[in-house]
């Protein structure tokens, strides 16, 4: 094994991480050198989370070995990899919106004398900090009071200690406009010319051509290249999606319907514009886009959840009335929602109750639900699924992702809507679950509904749809047949600036 | 949106206070005449209304105008209210302490402001205190204890009221003095907070541990009609209850035989006295430093002079 | 791990909390029975079940909010202004007694509907809602009342009253109450739906619950379940009073948390609550029976009430 060079700050070699069965991290290599941006790349659900994790302390490796400064380390909490010189900033701020911008730098060790806060030393050591990721704003102003990007920097500013060798920062960029992204490249760029390494995740190929020194490239929880700066985004997008999809994905396509569901100029300021698209019976329409390009925004007013300004939403040829959750249902749409958890599951209640939820209306008589009637639905349903539960009465909670995720289309599945919108409906859910999702997405269409499939899984959406809708930026960027769809072909259209600029505009 | 919800909001609540203004009683000093405060501990309380009301007659009938606040049994709530007072121009303050021990700090305000403090009901420990009115809770623990000994003979339950509360110490202390006239014997005391519906619970539950209870002894004469709710039929035949108070309802239970007793207070001569005393301090005159209004032990025969 | 059908799963995990309530009254029971013969009779068990009645009316409103994650801090005063309005306005108004038992139970289910629309349409914290009506409905009985106890129809005084020596209608008024609200929690859609919004809101709206609707019905029936047993403490008593039921809601909650409810929503059943307003009963009629100091008594009540969740949050951890 040859001796890492003086320049590598931090190596991790051989890194195995499992959770319950499922392989997150499998033998991955990654170096880090001093004063270098080092791009960490590939698609959701690659390993990049987890590798950040392993690095912050939040999980330790089955196997494998780490080394901070060519000796090998144990880092076995937040505060240990603090203590090597680690510092990590993740995709939520972890700011105090109250406290004033020096108070949030010193959190858990403010300066104090006889036992009270020294103010005045608080706000004298604020300022170097700041300097350092070049802000300029007064350290006692309440940090709510500045905008995000401002935020993120002091969050930068206080991770960063005097010993700090490695900065990891996971998509600091999903939040930011392009200005402030542009920003931030640079204080990026000024800390690697002051020697820190820094660890970068983003899924903006741009920003990596601008500032990547090196990418390693994540593809199902491995690392399969090490790619220098200069690599073609062609070849970047080949080593991160590149496998073969043919018997992963068991589209069966038929020919489209009428129209079932059609989306025409929809608008809302600041998250999306003028989108406009149409789904047929018997059709799966997929809808890619980077992470905040606003897909989910979109199907969530569509579906009634959220309010739009302007544009409407037909199913079967009926307007929608909008911010009408019952009144999309009764038309016949239905939305599995992103977050699963959150917004799809009542985790304190059983399988049975869960599976109920939807048709909970429909099955009242005088007020009163037939329970029965509910849950030999439920149990059909659990059968079909082949949810694996101990039972209907099982609480929810206890079922793996896969299984939640099933319970959650099941519910839908009993109230037989005609436009089923599936958002990231495979995220988190094992190789086999994912297959017999994509089997009942089939079932749906070839019983002449239609499906809406909303998913970052580039893979899933070709091999799964009929039709790709491609948004960037909260616009339609593009519509493309699925047959014969390149994931790059995808990918440059969800990376497009043009629409940027007329956003900014 | 935010913005009509907001003035939806000030609108809401300019409503509210014109209309709290309007059927407010309170009212600032005049300019003409001598104005005096009188601070109640509560006016949830029949009792204490009546002492108000005793209190709102004598100030009609010697020309003064009377400026009223309640404190809702919170002795801070009332520190704060005659601290308020003293900025209101009142000429001297009379006291309802809502506790004798934490009134301290108001009479203390008073001092500061040179104004002349009286209390009324229930004294004030440490502050200077112009003149006191009272009835003696002590006392009328003792002509409970003569009365219901008279009435009964055997085993009685005594009926507390809040634990700790002053009117619970004075009467209790007074009732264990009077027992030593003999004839009965206590054989259980149990707190009914000064509540009915407290009172029937535990009198029913003390019934069954000790069926054979000849009287009861309720610190207040809500606890004593909650007690013959649960006594039923026995009350006022074989077994004797006494209260305290004397308030509309027990006077009527008195008449009606099913309280055999209780020891009544005159709320309304305690309001009474206590502005002519304050109105003496208020010119500057010469005032009694303790005045004690009679507490009367009211029975069938002579209820006829407190029910009105 | 087998996959799922129609057939009944393991119950007792799901019951097992209330029965943790379950043993903590047996349990409670039997120490009383051994240490006075007395408690154990008849006419003792009937008079802890009449004085259990209006707490237990009380929680099951109270439950219902609960369950779908919200809080009734006004119960108390509600209860107490349900029973002002009826007795005053048979008593001073002159209105009859079943009319004005009426417009008692009205008066609860407006307080309630007020609390309601509070919550869902005007978004402010149950919490705060109810802490607000706690205080105005509590001044408002005092307005109606002048003060001074107001005595009650005999429409009202029957809800209190024996229907023979043995059967105090309280009692089954508490009965009745609790199989009409064991009812509505399993069998109605709006009872379904309490759990669903109080397990996960967003969850409930995106099924396509109105969930401001629902939680009108939860405030609304609180109400009218505080203005029943308002009604019922009234009638027992003969009268209305102006500091009826104080502090009455803290033990409407504690008997629904002590039953098993949680307070973050989603969990809880009638039968739980039933046996803890029942704990309570009991507690406070053996301690009077034993005859503790009042000084300890209210210790002794806190320490149980500890106790009672502390053995159902181990259990339920241990049984996950």
């Amino acid at each position: 094994m040859a001796e890492p060079d003086s320049g590598t700050v931090l190596t991790a070699r051989g890194i195995t991480k499992r959770f319950t069965g499922a392989l997150a991290l499998d033998d991955v290599t990654f170096e880090l050198k001093r004063g270098e941006v080092h791009v960490l790349l590939g698609e959701n659900g690659a390993g990049k989370s987890t590798l950040v994790k392993v690095l912050a302390g939040v999980h330790t490796p089955d196997e494998g070995e780490l080394t901070v400064n060519g000796r090998p380390v144990r880092i076995t909490s937040p505060h240990r990899a603090a203590a090597l010189g680690i510092a990590v900033i993740h995709q939520e701020l972890t700011l105090v919106p109250e406290l004033s911008v020096a108070e949030n730098l010193f959190l858990g060790r403010l300066p104090r004398r006889f036992g009270v806060v020294d103010r005045a030393r608080m706000l004298r050591d604020a300022v170097p900090l700041l300097d350092r990721v070049g802000l300029r704003v007064d350290p006692a102003r309440p940090v709510r009071e500045l905008g995000i990007a401002q935020q993120q920097m002091i969050e930068i500013a206080r991770a960063l200690d005097l010993n700090t060798s490695v900065l990891v920062l996971d998509e600091p960029t999903a939040v930011l406009t392009e200005t402030e992204t542009d920003r931030l490249l640079e204080i990026m760029a000024g800390l690697r010319d002051q020697g820190v390494g820094l660890v970068f995740i983003t899924h903006h190929l741009e920003e990596i051509r601008r500032v990547a020194d090196r990418i390693t490239v994540l593809r199902d929880g491995r690392s399969v290249a090490m790619l220098p700066a200069g690599a073609s985004v062609q070849h970047m997008i080949e080593q991160m999606v590149g496998r073969s999809i043919e018997e992963q994905y068991p589209r069966r396509a038929g020919e489209p319907g009428e129209v079932l569901l059609r989306v025409d100029g929809l608008t809302r300021e600041g998250a999306f514009r003028d989108v406009s698209f149409e789904v047929r019976a018997g059709e799966v329409v997929g809808v890619a886009g980077l992470v905040g390009a606003g897909r989910t925004e979109v199907v969530r007013a569509a579906f009634g959840v959220d309010r739009y300004d302007s544009g409407t939403v037909e199913v079967g040829g009926k307007r929608l009335r909008p911010g009408d959750v019952r009144a999309a249902m009764r038309a016949g749409l239905g939305l599995v929602p992103e977050d699963r958890k959150g917004q799809g599951l009542v985790l304190t209640s059983s399988v049975g109750e869960n599976l109920g939820l939807v048709t909970m209306r429909s099955a009242t008589r005088a007020g009163f639900v037939d329970r029965r009637g509910q849950r030999r639905r439920a149990g059909e349903m659990a059968s079909a699924l082949r949810v694996k539960t101990s039972g209907l009465d099982q609480t929810v909670r206890e079922l793996s992702g896969g299984n939640q995720q099933k319970v959650v289309i099941g519910k839908w599945l009993l109230a037989d809507p005609r436009v089923l919108v599936l958002d990231e409906p495979t995220r988190g859910v094992d190789v086999g679950a994912k297959v017999e999702i994509y089997e009942l997405i089939n079932r749906m269409t070839a019983a002449g509904r239609a499906v809406l499939l909303v998913s970052s899984d580039l893979p899933e959406v070709i091999g799964m749809s009929d039709r790709i809708v491609v948004m960037a930026h909260g616009r339609v960027a593009g519509e493309l047949p699925a047959r014969g769809a390149t994931q790059d072909r995808v990918m440059a259209l969800a990376v497009q600036e043009r629409a940027v600029e007329e956003m900014s505009a | 949106m935010k913005l009509t919800r907001r003035a939806a909001l000030a609108a809401l609540s300019a409503t509210t206070l014109a209309l709290t203004a309007a059927c407010g009683s309170g009212g600032t000093a005049s300019s003409g005449g001598v104005t005096i405060g009188l601070a109640v501990s509560t006016l949830d309380n029949p009792y204490f209304i009546q002492l108000k009301e005793g209190a709102e007659a004598a100030a009609r009938e010697l020309g003064v105008e009377l400026v009223v606040t309640d404190a809702q049994n919170d002795a801070t709530n009332q520190v704060n209210q005659v601290q308020t007072l003293t900025t209101q121009g009142v000429k001297s303050i009379i006291i309802n302490p809502v506790d004798s021990a934490q009134a301290a700090p108001a009479a203390k305000a008073a001092e500061t402001a040179n104004i002349p403090l009286i209390s009324v009901d229930r004294s004030v420990d440490g502050g200077k205190v112009a003149s006191e009115i009272a009835s003696d809770n002590v006392q009328g623990g003792t002509l409970a204890a003569a009365e219901l000994a008279r009435a009964a003979v055997g085993e009685v339950v005594h009926l507390q009221g809040i634990p700790g509360a002053s009117a619970t110490r004075d009467r209790g202390e007074g009732f264990q003095q009077g027992l030593n006239a003999g004839g009965i014997t206590v054989v259980a005391s149990q707190t009914a907070n000064f509540d009915r519906a407290e009172g029937l619970d535990v009198m029913t539950n003390l019934l069954q541990s000790h069926p054979g209870v000849k009287g009861v002894f309720a610190d207040n004469d809500e606890m004593a009609l909650g007690a013959i709710k649960a006594l039923g039929d026995r009350a006022g035949k074989d077994v004797q209850v006494v209260g305290f108070d004397g308030t509309p309802d027990g006077l009527k239970a008195v008449q009606d035989g099913t309280m055999a007793a209780t020891v009544a207070q005159q709320p309304k001569v305690l309001g009474r006295q206590a502005v002519e005393q304050a109105v003496k301090a208020a010119k500057g005159e010469q005032v009694q430093q303790v005045i004690d209004v009679e507490v009367k032990i009211v029975t069938k025969q002579n209820v006829a002079e407190f029910a009105k | 791990m087998t996959t799922a059908t129609a057939r009944r799963g393991p119950d007792w995990r799901r019951h097992a909390s209330e029965n943790g309530a379950l043993v903590a009254l047996i349990a409670l029971v039997v120490v009383l029975a051994v240490l006075r013969p007395t408690f154990l009779t008849t006419q003792n068990l009937l008079n802890v079940g009449v004085q259990a009645a209006v707490v237990a009316v009380l929680a099951f409103g109270s439950t219902f909010v609960i369950v779908s994650s919200g809080i009734d801090l006004s119960v108390g005063s509600v209860a107490a202004l349900s029973a002002m309005v009826g007795a005053w306005s048979s008593a001073e108004a002159g209105l009859p007694g079943p009319v004005a038992l009426l417009l008692g139970l009205a008066t609860g289910v407006v307080a309630g509907l007020v609390n309601g629309v509070l919550v869902a349409h005007g978004k402010l914290p149950a919490f705060i809602a109810t802490l607000a009506m706690l205080s105005v409905a509590r001044g408002l009985t005092l307005v109606v009342s002048q003060g001074s106890p107001v005595a009650t129809p005999d429409a009202i005084t029957f809800l209190g009253s024996n229907l023979t020596p043995h059967l105090p209608l309280p009692l089954i008024v508490m009965l009745v109450v609790f199989g009409l609200t064991a009812l509505i929690l399993n069998r109605t859609y709006a009872g379904r739906s309490m759990y669903v919004i109080g397990g996960n809101e967003e969850a409930a709206r995106l099924s396509g619950i109105n969930v401001k609707n629902q939680k009108l019905v939860v405030y609304a029936l609180s109400g009218l379940f505080a203005a029943v047993a308002g009604m019922m403490l009234a009638g027992r008593l003969g009268s209305a009073g102006p500091q009826a039921a104080v502090g009455y809601e803290l033990d409407a909650i504690a008997a629904v948390v002590i039953g098993g409810a949680s307070l973050s929503g989603g969990v809880g059943r009638a039968f739980g609550t039933l046996v803890g307003a029942l704990i309570l009963a009991v507690l406070r009629n053996g301690l009077n029976q034993l005859q503790v100091n009042p000084f300890w008594q209210q210790v002794v009540i806190g320490v149980v009430i500890a106790l009672a969740v502390l053995v159902d949050t181990l259990r339920r951890r241990s049984s996950r």
